[in-house]
């Protein structure tokens, strides 16, 4: 069984890339190389759902922040849809990340944010 | 280009069978041989030889009543309606090359499309298909065809390298030989067809078992497929490692039998399995499973049940879909579960499965069972259900279920119907985790799952659950990292509960073999954070031969 699966869909230029199951050293790294694999340059960013996911710890976090670096330097945002209490909201608390700038709790937030901040770089 | 201008019209005469209408041939063998060649063509020896080695010898025999170069047995394949060299004394190269001869073409075609013996005195070279009896030169030949129960089955035919007359006793001896082959050729391929169709189902049912029961942290499961005594039915098991470490398990029972129920058993199987992947609990799941069968539009009616397990809270899930009631085993006790069984698969529109949840305590197997088992003639269906209850009572593990229920339900003279048999239990965990663990990033969820099981076992609840579980995992993560060649790539988790001054806590210890070296870059320092935040207290000691990380959290206060 693998540990998780990725679901991404692309709307008005921004990529959906929504990871069900758990997130851990063994396939973090796989997940972040799909993830840039299915972001063409042309999009604004990415928004990444981790509403379905039941289990994060610092290899998850590590892949957010790799993950925003990548974007930055290709001119793109990344948001990370993180419901509070959500099973995925443990170690970023613990971690003490929870306030990074690109979490945000519900996935509209995460488009309308990713269109925005699109709309101001162009 | 004919040799013997003598020897009449190459256009054979036709001779229905029995009704040869030759001029009357010349003897070709004294009274005392042709006695004693007739009765070596019905010989009842011949009847209890295997079928290559009697037309082996039915051939020799006739080569050798009727003094001829050639005597060959094509064989009608109905598919491509092609006659197919099968045996052949005297021009072997014809089977070896593998002749085939349409129907309806030449002289052997003729013979099988016409159904009538036919003899030509003088081969038109031109109307031969057959190469190699062109190259042979074959002159003069005798055929019929070999007819069982008003089905051609093939030709067999004679031919000479001299020009000659056959007659009403060399058909006679060619009738006799063609009486013998026909029905061992007709009873052989009927065998091997029966035979074909049952390995191919065979292969079927094999290829869509699971080859392996996947290993899964706290769970036993077993299995068993047995095939009925002389057919090949629709019966399956599956099991399926589902999200999160729940595992699913599946049974079922396709109506009818052969190559038809084995294919569909199989698409039942993959659909159930599919939908289960989905993140589908048991009724949905078998629901979604009927509208598959209701779309299918053909016939077809099958039973299941699905029940999912989850090891961590030992709380299980299950559905039927027409299905026989699984059992519960529970410490020497059996009981027939007294589920509402839900409709058959592809039995009714829209037909809904109740589904049920109760906990399955640690040592307690669920039996999943397909009717091969309990179905005896003359036996009332409950009569069967409840012997097999009475027997899985003694059964103290899953393996041991599957064991107890065929050697004391299994018929010895084999089964009329196939079974399938699946138990599962949840397995205990010790009061004190001591794992010695390969330095592999694979092995952290199944670490988290087992972990996270003993800690429900010894009361802890959330949130503490996760957060503990989450600082294990990191101190793992760290020790897996730090797993060089050559050092030994493997750690120590230890886990146990302990009361300082009456105050419950756990200890979580992991030791690697590794030097200690100090968290690299923003993940390990993280990994740390988290571990600091988690438990109450972390210990990291550095030793000459690994480091050992020792974390403790106290209970019922936070």
């Amino acid at each position: 069984m693998r540990l998780a699966d990725l679901q991404t869909s692309t709307r008005d230029g921004i990529v959906i890339a929504r990871v069900i199951g758990e997130i851990d050293s063994s396939n973090a790294g796989d997940l972040r190389a799909a993830i840039t694999d299915a972001t063409p340059n042309g999009a604004l960013g990415v928004v990444l759902d981790l509403s379905g996911a039941s289990y994060v710890d610092s290899a998850g976090i590590h892949l957010i922040y790799r993950l925003g670096e990548a974007l930055r330097n290709r001119g793109q945002t990344l948001r990370v849809v993180i419901p509070p209490d959500s099973p995925s909201s443990d170690a970023l608390r613990l971690a003490g990340v929870t306030r990074h700038a690109d979490v945000v709790e519900e996935l509209e937030q995460g488009v309308q944010a990713v269109a925005t901040a699109g709309a101001a770089g162009q | 280009m004919s040799r013997d201008s003598e020897s009449g019209p190459s256009r054979a005469p036709r001779l229905g069978l029995g009704q040869v209408a030759l001029e009357p041939a010349e003897p070709i063998l004294a009274p005392g041989e042709q006695v004693r060649d007739l009765y070596r063509l019905t010989d009842p020896a011949l009847s209890e030889l295997p079928l290559e080695e009697l037309l082996d010898e039915l051939l020799n025999r006739v080569r050798d009543a009727l003094d001829v170069d050639t005597v060959a047995i094509l064989l009608y394949d109905e598919e491509t309606q092609e006659l197919v060299a099968r045996a052949a004394k005297g021009i072997e190269e014809e089977v070896e090359q593998g002749v085939r001869i349409p129907l309806g073409k030449g002289f052997a075609g003729r013979i099988a499309a016409e159904r009538v013996a036919i003899f030509i005195a003088e081969l038109d070279q031109a109307e031969v298909v057959n190469p190699i009896l062109r190259d042979k030169g074959i002159h003069s030949m005798l055929g019929l065809p070999l007819v069982v129960e008003s089905e051609l089955i093939g030709v067999l035919h004679v031919g000479s390298l001299t020009p000659r007359k056959f007659g009403q006793q060399e058909l006679a001896v060619l009738q006799l030989a063609a009486a013998r082959a026909a029905p061992a050729i007709g009873r052989a391929r009927l065998f091997s067809e029966l035979e074909h169709e049952h390995y191919v189902a065979m292969l079927l049912q094999r290829s869509l078992l699971p080859r392996a029961l996947p290993e899964t942290v706290g769970i036993q499961v077993a299995a068993r497929y047995l095939p009925a005594r002389d057919e090949v039915g629709g019966d399956w098991y599956d099991v399926i490692e589902l999200p999160r470490g729940l595992v699913g398990v599946a049974i079922g029972d396709v109506v009818g039998h052969g190559v038809r129920a084995a294919a569909l058993m199989g698409q039942l199987r993959t659909a159930l399995h599919s939908y289960a992947l989905e993140g589908h609990g048991p009724a949905r799941a078998l629901e979604l499973v009927d509208r598959f069968v209701q779309s299918m539009g053909a016939y077809a009616m099958a039973t299941a049940a699905y029940a999912v397990f989850d090891p961590e809270t030992s709380r299980l899930r299950i559905a039927t879909a027409g299905h026989l009631p699984p059992i519960i085993v529970s410490g020497g006790n059996a009981r027939v579960l007294d589920l509402t069984p839900g409709a058959p698969l592809g039995g009714f529109p829209y037909g809904s499965c109740p589904e049920q949840e109760f906990s399955l305590a640690t040592g307690e197997i669920l039996v999943l069972y397909t009717d091969g088992l309990v179905e005896r003639r003359g036996i009332a269906l409950s009569d069967g259900i409840n012997q097999l209850a009475a027997i899985l009572s003694a059964a103290r593990s899953a393996e041991h279920a599957c064991q107890l229920a065929l050697d004391q339900m299994v018929p010895l003279e084999g089964l009329a119907d196939d079974l399938a048999i699946l138990a599962l239990c949840g397995n205990s965990v010790p009061e004190e985790l001591r794992l010695e663990l390969p330095a592999d990033p694979e092995v952290l969820s199944p670490t988290r799952r087992l972990l996270r099981r003993w800690l429900r076992d010894h009361g802890v609840d959330e949130p503490a659950l996760s957060e503990i579980a989450l600082a294990a995992n990191e101190a793992c993560a760290n020790a897996i990292e730090h797993a060089y060649p050559p050092s030994a790539a493997s750690f120590l988790l230890t886990a146990k509960a302990v009361e300082v001054e009456e105050t419950p806590e756990v200890v979580i210890a992991v030791r690697d073999s590794g030097r200690w070296r100090p968290p690299r870059g923003e993940s390990r320092g993280r990994g740390l954070t988290i571990m600091h935040e988690a438990m109450d207290e972390v210990e990291i000691n550095p030793a000459k031969d690994g480091t050992e990380v020792v974390m403790r959290r106290r209970l019922g206060q936070q």
